[in-house]
């Protein structure tokens, strides 16, 4: 690319701009400086799904009362409360996404369309007897029943049987 | 084995080797892991954050896990250390701007890097040359087996691998694939490319990462959404639009060097010849002539260049790199001149004699 001076007179550009507005073509010069000037590049600490905007939509959305008494609710296991998530859009411990599921679960909607984790889970533990890992299935349908959410239970029972079926050829 | 080692060995995913490697330089795959029992690497209390560093370090560094592989205390490591492992992509700008207990183990080929205490407590990522999404997903589920076999992963059955920021709950995964686009960008169809990725939820950002400027006509493709899909699904995603982007300039660099053919070589020999003859040159002025001297070589203009020697430029002439293996600090001014001399000593050479 030939070498261009920026707009500002001072600088390089580096930035290319091609504008169609009204069929009429238009190319601008930038240097950094002066993109970043005009919110062309984003700063390197923004993420192209802006977190921060999603949050605050969050905030508005919730009515004010109850807004006051989800941002309080704190996590029992960290000490962190939903309005300190809310403001650095970090969580403080894994238990968080249950200690503030009524104000986590929306935003993850709009993250990621949806609440429902389908991909892999961890392998077991070396050494971790199969029977420990059916206790906790067993207690993890259990939840997804009360939850109601029967889809996942029906994974669950799947998991259940396979592990069982596999146990009963293992000793065939 | 010490980190400024790095500088003078050839990186996995710079040997310029695989499917589509004329225009995909590589394939990326990162989990984002965090322990059970812990709080989010931000909420450590700075002794069980030293703790932590050292307990994964002893997982990880087993050859039953990751084989040949060395763990870096980033507490220790230098300025020039810290920001030559991001010019060869081993950790983030994050990791290197950090301030508390926190390393990052590297496999020696570095094809494997996971970086402990992050954002997360366990950052694996696997690279590779070429468009190789199946075998990076192999690779980095091994990693990923082997670590959950000796450290309890918070994991919940509803919402997947628990991580300290939401958008990467679920699958913790971000598979990236890194392209080069000099035909499309001169054929200014790049937009193009960006509005059809934009459709299936991908996201297309620069060299380094969230945030950066493409530079060198180096765009990475990556998922955005990390909850919901299987992760075979979200690979499926990206191995679904790749070969189209890669036909695509593939076909506008036929269609250049039709049309246009005494342009594109110009423009391939003028980049060739400031790069074998400049006093003084910036590494964004490198970045944007190795990019032409690149399209040079896969479209046989230059085919005297060794295409991992070329590859090989665009780190070794980043700062860092620079610095290292000029074994001295240097000014910015310095640099650039520097710079220029190292570049005509590797062209010199690199007719078809680069590394190994």
């Amino acid at each position: 690319m030939s070498q261009i001076a920026c707009q500002c007179g001072k600088k390089l550009a580096t930035i290319h701009v091609t504008e169609i507005i009204n069929g009429e073509k238009k190319e601008i010069h930038l240097c950094e400086d002066c993109a970043k000037k005009k919110q062309l590049i984003l700063p390197a600490s923004s993420s192209l799904l802006n977190l921060g905007e999603l949050l605050s939509g969050l905030a508005q959305a919730a009515g004010e009362s109850e807004n006051d008494e989800l941002a309080r609710t704190v996590c029992p296991n960290c000490g962190m409360t939903f309005a300190d998530f809310r403001s650095s859009g970090r969580f403080g411990c894994p238990n968080d996404y249950e200690a503030f599921r009524r104000g986590v679960d929306p935003l993850l909607e709009r993250i990621h369309g949806t609440t429902e984790h389908r991909g892999r889970r961890p392998a077991a533990p070396a050494g971790a007897p199969q029977d420990s890992r059916l206790a906790q299935l067993r207690s993890e349908l259990r939840k997804a029943v009360a939850d109601e959410a029967y889809e996942r239970a029906a994974r669950i029972r799947d998991q259940i049987y396979a592990l069982k079926k596999g146990r009963a050829n293992a000793t065939d | 084995m010490r980190l400024t080692d790095l500088a003078h060995q050839s990186g996995e995913w710079l040997r310029g080797v695989g499917a589509d490697s004329d225009i995909v330089i590589s394939t990326r795959i990162r989990l984002a892991r965090n322990v059970a029992g812990y709080p989010f690497v931000a909420r450590l209390k700075p002794a069980d954050q030293a703790d932590l560093s050292q307990r994964l370090c002893e997982s990880i560094v087993d050859d039953a896990v990751v084989p040949e592989c060395h763990y870096f205390d980033l507490k220790v490591a230098s300025d020039i250390e810290r920001r030559l492992l991001v010019e060869r992509h081993l950790i983030s700008k994050e990791h290197e701007e950090a301030q508390g207990d926190r390393g990052v183990a590297i496999r020696l080929n570095e094809a494997v890097s996971i970086m402990v205490n992050e954002e997360d407590h366990l950052r694996i990522q696997v690279l590779h040359s070429g468009f190789e999404l199946a075998e990076t997903w192999r690779a980095t589920n091994e990693v990923d087996t082997g670590l959950a076999r000796r450290v309890p992963y918070a994991f919940s059955e509803r919402l997947g691998y628990l991580t300290a920021c939401p958008t990467n709950v679920g699958t913790g995964m971000r598979a990236s694939v890194m392209l080069h686009l000099p035909a499309l960008e001169l054929a200014k169809q790049i937009e193009k490319v960006f509005h059809a990725v934009a459709k299936i939820n991908l996201i297309v950002r620069g060299l380094y990462g969230e945030g950066t400027q493409a530079s060198g006509n180096l765009y990475q493709i990556s998922n955005q959404i990390s909850l919901g899909k299987t992760e075979e699904e979200i690979l499926q995603e990206i191995q679904g639009i790749i070969p189209e982007i890669v036909e695509n300039e593939r076909r506008a660099r036929h269609f250049l060097l039709e049309r246009n053919r005494q342009q594109i070589e110009d423009r391939v020999w003028r980049a060739y010849g400031m790069l074998c003859h400049a006093r003084i040159i910036s590494s964004g002025e490198t970045i944007a002539l190795l990019s032409h001297l690149r399209l040079g070589v896969h479209l046989g203009i230059l085919s005297e260049l060794d295409i991992a020697a070329v590859n090989q430029l665009f780190v070794r002439t980043l700062p860092a790199h620079l610095q290292v293996l000029e074994g001295r600090e240097l000014d910015p001014q310095v640099r650039d001149v520097a710079r220029a001399a190292y570049i005509r000593k590797c062209l010199a050479q690199g007719r078809h004699t680069g590394d190994q």
